[in-house]
């Protein structure tokens, strides 16, 4: 301990704590359109534009019995949209997507859909890449026979997944830390063919409307030329629509006895694969950067961290060990795993287990700590050094209502953490005695 | 057609850029050779205040001997575990100390190391990097819990997946004799007689500076790099390498195929034809430029002939993708790979794949078609200078097929020069039987898949 705190002290003063001068490139606010909040970071070496737009209508907005739904409503916009000059089918717009050498792409994840646009900046051809994902938006076909095939695609790849040691333990992982918030349910074969080509044109109408909706823009434009963007992505979306029942709070991982929280999944794969954690903190909690900083230590700081340490180091037991927290809007989840040989499932779980509770019980080092700052201010930069990353932080930044400042004073508040700081906020959020433990394809139990 | 107008003002655009993009291109990338052998490529990119430094050492799983697979890898693992001066594990402590990103990987034809830092810490990487280039120094202690590692790193990626296994057969069933066919991470068995010897023998011939090529890209200056570099690799001693057999898979005489049976829902099907790939110093052949395009003709966008007729369309399959990579040490193959729709057979999905063949065998491709594919190449020539990981990447694996990064350009200039009869005659000369393996999965049930598996 001695030895590594000496180690740290030295590397301090050989490197220091320095942000770096280059000035972070600042948040335009737009002003907002229709309700929609826009965005806008200038950056004019390279001649390309990247868009996003974020939208309050992901997997949590599933309705019972209809897991797979905002999935699917995202998944087709590419595939056919009424445009100002009549239907556009999904051949048509696939070519005219690639003639424009752009992407155009949808994702959903828990809290929101996202639609991310990379153009080439000249005028024309932004002009009509935003033309052709305005009329995805805003005015999805959703055709009887393309939702019947890509309805049976995604059952197709249910069942194949459910062949998978990694799906099966994260499904019932997730069931168990979600409880009785929506995201517990996972799209399976039944809620998948339950859903119909009218509950897409439905879910789309009700969520994606710019009420709902914030713009962010990266790259070679000017603040009149993205405000023209925004207007012409959101011009044919309803501003508002009918009042959403606001969703069940996410309650905290309880207090429970190890059985009623603990499962063990039979599996004949060659690897067990080992899941543990509990309900977390929203990005914007105060906490956020003690947590951050500590999860570093304990199991984000790639090869350097306390579980890559214990379980692949010393023991050669797992390729892959990590733990990390998911804050969003909501509260997110605490998540550690590994795979390990099916036989060394009981060894791994049990110096995992202990791993994550000596920390929580003692909190790091002070040369821990230290190291940990180090890499996270000296590595900042290479946080926000291209458009890609500048996007995902902006949206990040917006869709948390985090200040527009957030890159500017990242680093200072990563600085400002202490040890105490760590300690606390491990031991408000976590306990041992909350954790839900998945165990799959462990041979020994 | 006014989407074609558009086309043709977006090629002409990209085109002009790309001239100005050449131009400058001598001014930002600067190669240079030490005494010692070492090559070191710097792009200079000022965008932001980052670099990365990768090293890239010509040897791969190639490389290797049989009863050894996997040993080129299980040394790019042993490198993180010490030299004389830097003790086990203190190379990624330190790398991290200074904000740093790392990594490593092993491919058939290369071994690669890289950082990424803030640019004031370059420096410090450098020094770690060139140390482990001769002094790499770890106990036998470390070699045994790093093997175990390695098995699990195998047992993920490959044992319980079975798209990797299929892709593992129809390797080792598509060559015969070329080195191709073992899989990089090396084969169960032989990683359980691996000794730490092994793997020390494996670094003392291949890691010297006259196998290594040092790729800088960033905001640096290269005639400071270049001051690091000669301070820092410039001390390494050159040595003679060992004799590469070159191995040349004799001509294949007939189609091959074969099955395998591993846990899974859905039937893939792998069909490879072996095809050529662009050597060194014969950039102009066609053929090569032919096939890449065709890969795109077939599976570059949403609407390509494959995804569109055997998805989409006949509804035969739920995935579709197709491979070949032109530029690489070892002989190349041109991949389709589909997983089938619920219920489809593989005959099915095999003559699906067929019929679409043999229509871009007889009747061609539009030339509308290929310009499509080749607007797309334009603007992913700006889109990729978006990241400077992604350009260092670009120099080091055509450095280590055994071309210049100067080629990148002249490669990319030959792709917009070829014609639908081209893309055809490829399709026509190298897509036939004599040339195919086939490798088909057999999807088998798990014995105890979803019991107790309901929440």
């Amino acid at each position: 301990m001695r030895l590594l705190h000496q180690i740290t002290i030295f590397l301090f003063s050989l490197f220091g704590l320095i942000a770096s001068a280059q000035a972070t490139l600042p948040i335009e606010q737009l002003e907002s359109f229709n309700g929609a909040r826009a965005y806008l970071v200038q950056t004019k070496s390279l001649p390309m534009v990247d868009i996003e737009v974020s939208i309050d209508a992901g997997d949590r907005y599933d309705p019972a019995g209809k897991s797979g739904l905002a999935d699917l409503v995202a998944g087709l916009m590419t595939y056919g949209a009424r445009g100002d000059k009549g239907l556009l089918s999904e051949a048509q717009i696939a070519d005219e997507i690639a003639d424009l050498g752009a992407n155009i792409g949808f994702s959903v994840s828990g809290e929101r859909a996202t639609l991310r646009i990379r153009s080439l900046s000249r005028k024309d051809l932004r002009d009509r890449v935003v033309q052709l994902a305005a009329a995805m938006l805003s005015a999805p076909s959703y055709d009887a026979n393309i939702v019947a095939r890509e309805k049976q695609r995604t059952i197709t790849s249910l069942l194949e997944a459910e062949t998978k040691p990694e799906y099966v333990l994260e499904r019932r992982f997730k069931s168990m830390v979600y409880g009785n918030y929506p995201l517990a349910q996972s799209p399976s074969v039944k809620s998948v063919s339950a859903i119909t080509p009218a509950d897409l044109a439905q879910f789309h109408k009700r969520f994606y409307r710019s009420d709902r909706m914030i713009v962010s823009i990266v790259g070679d434009v000017d603040q009149a030329q993205a405000k023209e963007i925004v207007q012409n992505l959101l011009k044919k979306i309803p501003q508002t629509g009918p009042n959403i029942p606001t969703l069940t709070q996410l309650q905290r991982s309880p207090v429970e006895p190890l059985s009623e929280r603990e499962v063990f999944i039979p599996f004949d794969s060659q690897q067990a694969h080992i899941a543990m954690g509990m309900t977390a903190v929203t990005r914007n909690n105060p906490d956020y950067f003690p947590l951050l900083v500590g999860n570093y230590i304990l199991g984000g700081g790639g090869f350097v961290s306390r579980l890559m340490s214990e379980v692949r180091e010393k023991r050669g037991l797992a390729y892959s060990v990590f733990s990390y927290f998911s804050p969003g809007k909501d509260a997110g989840i605490f998540q550690a795993g590994l795979q390990t040989k099916s036989d060394q499932g009981s060894l791994a779980l049990e110096v995992m287990s202990q791993t994550i509770a000596n920390f929580i019980a003692n909190g790091p080092t002070v040369s821990e700590l230290l190291a940990a700052k180090a890499n996270l201010v000296n590595g900042y930069p290479l946080r926000i050094d291209n458009n890609r990353k500048l996007l995902d932080n902006v949206s990040s930044i917006v869709w948390n209502d985090l200040p527009l400042n957030t890159m500017e004073i990242w680093t200072q508040q990563v600085e400002a953490v202490t040890l105490d700081q760590v300690t606390a906020a491990f031991q408000k959020y976590l306990a041992m005695d909350r954790m839900k433990i998945v165990v799959l394809g462990a041979q020994n139990k | 057609m006014r989407s074609n107008l558009i086309r043709f003002s977006l090629l002409f655009l990209l085109a002009t850029q790309h001239l100005w993009a050449e131009d400058r291109t001598p001014s930002n990338t600067h190669e240079f050779l030490l005494n010692n052998g070492l090559k070191l490529i710097v792009r200079e990119d000022h965008r932001a205040p980052t670099v990365a430094h990768m090293v890239w050492y010509r040897a791969g799983s190639m490389d290797e001997t049989n009863g050894k697979t996997g040993v080129a890898h299980v040394l790019e693992h042993m490198m993180f575990k010490g030299t004389d001066k830097v003790k086990a594990g203190e190379f990624s402590r330190l790398v991290a100390a200074v904000g740093g990103r790392e990594n490593a990987f092993t491919s058939r034809d290369y071994t690669a190391y890289f950082q990424q830092v803030e640019k004031s810490k370059l420096e410090e990487v450098m020094k770690l990097e060139a140390d482990r280039m001769s002094n790499l120094n770890f106990d036998d202690a470390e070699f045994l819990k790093e093997i175990q590692v390695v098995m699990e790193e195998r047992r993920l990626r490959t044992e319980d997946n079975p798209s990797s296994l299929l892709n593992e057969s129809l390797m080792a069933t598509a060559f015969m004799s070329s080195p191709y066919r073992h899989p990089v991470v090396g084969w169960m068995n032989d990683l359980q007689n691996m000794t730490a010897s092994d793997a020390r023998d494996w670094y003392r011939s291949w890691y010297k500076p006259n196998n290594a090529t040092v790729v800088i890209t960033g905001d640096v200056d290269a005639k400071q790099v270049l001051a690091s570099v000669e301070k820092y690799y410039g001390v390494v001693a050159a040595k003679e390498l060992p004799v590469r057999k070159p191995q040349i898979e004799p001509p294949q005489r007939g189609a091959k195929q074969v099955q395998v049976k591993a846990p899974a829902d859905s039937p893939q099907l792998s069909m490879a034809w072996k095809v050529p790939r662009l050597e060194p110093g014969k950039l102009n052949e066609p053929d090569p430029y032919a096939l890449e395009l065709l890969t795109a003709v077939l599976d570059g966008y949403d609407n390509a002939r494959l995804n569109r007729s055997l998805v989409k369309q006949e509804k035969v399959a739920n995935d579709v993708g197709v491979g070949y990579d032109m530029v690489s040490r070892g002989p190349a193959l041109f991949v389709i790979n589909a997983t089938l729709a619920k219920g489809k057979t593989v005959e099915q999905a095999k003559a699906s794949i067929q019929k679409a063949l043999k229509d871009v065998q007889q009747n061609g491709i539009l030339e509308s078609e290929l310009k499509r594919i080749q607007v797309r190449i334009l603007s992913e020539q700006i889109y990729k200078r978006d990241s400077i990981f992604g350009q260092a990447m670009e120099i080091g694996s055509t450095e280590m097929a055994g071309f210049s990064w100067k080629d990148i350009d002249s490669i990319l200039e030959r792709m917009q020069t070829i014609t639908p009869e081209q893309v055809q005659a490829v399709a026509k000369k190298y897509l036939v039987d004599e040339h195919l393996t086939i490798a088909i999965l057999d999807p088998q049930s798990r014995k105890l898949a979803s019991k107790g598996d309901k929440p």
